[in-house]
């Protein structure tokens, strides 16, 4: 994006080992604001670990990560500040099951963000219109279908007012006629112009929001372009099998 | 397979009374043969002189006995919670020290423990608060003793109450296995829980207060009821220092009087009462979780 020269995610020579297996392997991406990044690749090549080491859910060996100006990986950085501003949303939803579909959406409002019970409703109201579920507000989660709950999970990272909103695998957990709902809303979401990173598999999705496509192999950043460059002329062999293993059918 | 049986032969009723009694008998018989033995042991014991006297001496214990309990498991599920918290924490020290203290406090009978603070841990921690004048001064103020008469180092041991060394000797002991069964809850709940909490900017404390232990506690309610019911009966290993609780009246009266069977037969009428109406507050909870989990 060439109006925006500073980018909002800036994650530099970045290496991640578990044990003896290298997750991470010297991986450089800048994002700029209101970017939707789509990350694809096959499992265990760091899609994942990647994201989650953007809000330092996950640390980093070597390299630096910076989110909006803070530098995460530093020990001193106080990490809630910087996760307030990147939302979140997981594979298996993780909402909270003690908690009814409101008071999930107003929890972290509340005591992390500090607003007050009216306030803090209101905007839960507002987001579950916009996610498609108001009449669910006082239901516990284990009542919802997988979409509606991943719907909730993101009405619940959206009501902090993200800069940043992370998608780790979002449909990958749902059965396929529920897949759909998610993506609408991940899509309005991008055309109002969010700043989005994604792990996923759903390409349709890729092809229709992405403004760029990554493609990870074993912990390295392989190619990095526009979705239909990606998709149509893949420049790399990897790649290229990668896309007719999945696109095959 | 019979009841499909049952069903077909005979329409099915508002109340089927044959299926009522046929689950009562096999599930609930112990229970009636329970509450009819306990009438037959009343009976027996307010029609007999000898028993009545037994009963009059050793009853007034019981509010000894479960003073005692309760002080004791307040305290044990404050020890309890914050010794799970040190154990899953990556603090070594903390970690290291807790899981110390659990091993230790485990790994020792209950029975020894309790003489050990009673005879040894009290007598010491007196000498050095009497070391200390300014501490003895205030420490008597405290307990009530009027200014005019309060002396340096005259808080003595005895001045400790036996109920209060046996509180901390449960609650310490208590504590380590209820730690046990803290982190275990603790553990239960799924790591995305904590994810989730922490993506959303929340504190690891705000999450833990918010998001993890309400979760934990509830799933270890049940356990927390049975370590309950577990100290309600080793508050009898108090008698071993002469707290008048009603084991400790019990040997009282039998050896004086020469009347075991009856001191014995009042005292196990009274224990084993006080932990069913504890068991069934347990099934009872189990049930309500249970029904709670397939609503929510």
């Amino acid at each position: 994006m060439a109006d925006d020269p500073k980018p909002i995610i800036s994650i530099r020579n970045v290496y991640k080992h578990f044990r003896n297996v290298t997750a991470l392997k010297q991986v450089d991406l800048d994002i700029y604001h209101g970017e939707v990044v789509v990350i694809i690749g096959p499992s265990g090549s760091g899609k994942s670990t990647l994201l989650r080491c953007i809000n330092r859910l996950e640390t980093i060996d070597e390299g630096d990560v910076w989110v909006d100006g803070i530098q995460v990986n530093q020990p001193g950085t106080n990490i809630n500040r910087v996760r307030e501003e990147v939302g979140m949303v997981f594979q298996q939803f993780n909402l909270f099951p003690n908690l009814t579909v409101l008071q999930n959406i107003m929890l972290a409002q509340r005591i992390v963000r500090k607003r007050n019970e009216h306030e803090a409703t209101q905007v839960a109201r507002a987001l579950l219109d916009k996610v498609g579920i108001p009449e669910k507000a006082d239901v516990f989660p284990s009542k919802l279908s997988g979409g509606q709950q991943q719907r909730v999970a993101i009405a619940r990272a959206l009501a902090m007012n993200p800069k940043i909103m992370l998608f780790d695998e979002p449909t990958s957990a749902l059965d396929p006629e529920m897949i759909k709902e998610v993506l609408d809303v991940m899509l309005a979401l991008a055309k109002e112009g969010m700043t989005m990173v994604v792990v996923t598999h759903e390409m349709g999705f890729a092809r229709a929001a992405a403004n760029r496509v990554i493609f990870m192999d074993q912990g390295e950043k392989i190619e990095d372009s526009t979705p239909a460059d990606l998709f149509d002329h893949p420049k790399t062999e990897r790649c290229r099998q990668f896309l007719s293993k999945i696109l095959a059918h | 397979m019979t009841d499909t049986i049952a069903d077909a032969r005979y329409p099915r009723q508002l109340f089927d009374i044959r299926r009522l009694g046929r689950q009562i008998v096999q599930r609930q018989l112990w229970f009636i043969a329970f509450i009819a033995l306990d009438v037959l042991i009343l009976y027996a014991i307010f029609t007999d002189p000898i028993l009545v006297e037994t009963w009059n001496f050793i009853v007034p214990g019981i509010s000894v006995t479960i003073q005692i309990t309760l002080w004791s498991f307040f305290f044990a599920t404050i020890v309890g919670l914050l010794t799970a918290l040190a154990r899953i924490s990556k603090n070594a020290l903390l970690y290291n020290l807790s899981t110390f203290y659990v091993e230790l406090f485990r790994g020792l009978p209950l029975l020894v423990i309790i003489l050990i603070f009673s005879f040894v841990i009290t007598p010491a921690l007196i000498d050095v608060i009497a070391s200390i004048p300014a501490l003895d001064d205030f420490l008597q103020q405290l307990a009530g003793i009027a200014p005019d008469r309060i002396a340096t180092t005259a808080l003595r041991s005895r001045d400790v109450e036996e109920t209060a060394r046996i509180t901390f000797a449960f609650a310490l002991t208590y504590g380590a296995f209820m730690s046990e069964v803290f982190r275990a809850g603790i553990e239960s709940i799924g790591r995305g829980q904590m994810e989730a909490a922490r993506s959303l900017g929340m504190s690891y404390v705000q999450a833990m207060r918010y998001i993890i232990l309400p979760q934990a506690l509830r799933n270890v309610l049940p356990a927390m009821a049975n370590n309950f019911v577990l100290l309600l009966k080793d508050t009898s290993l108090a008698s071993a220092i002469a707290v008048p609780e009603i084991s400790q009246l019990t040997r009282q009266y039998s050896s004086n009087r020469f009347r075991y069977p009856q001191g014995l037969l009042v005292l196990s009428f009274l224990y084993a009462n006080l932990t069913i109406v504890m068991s069934m507050g347990v099934y009872w909870l189990e049930a309500r979780l249970q029904a709670d989990k397939q609503e929510s």
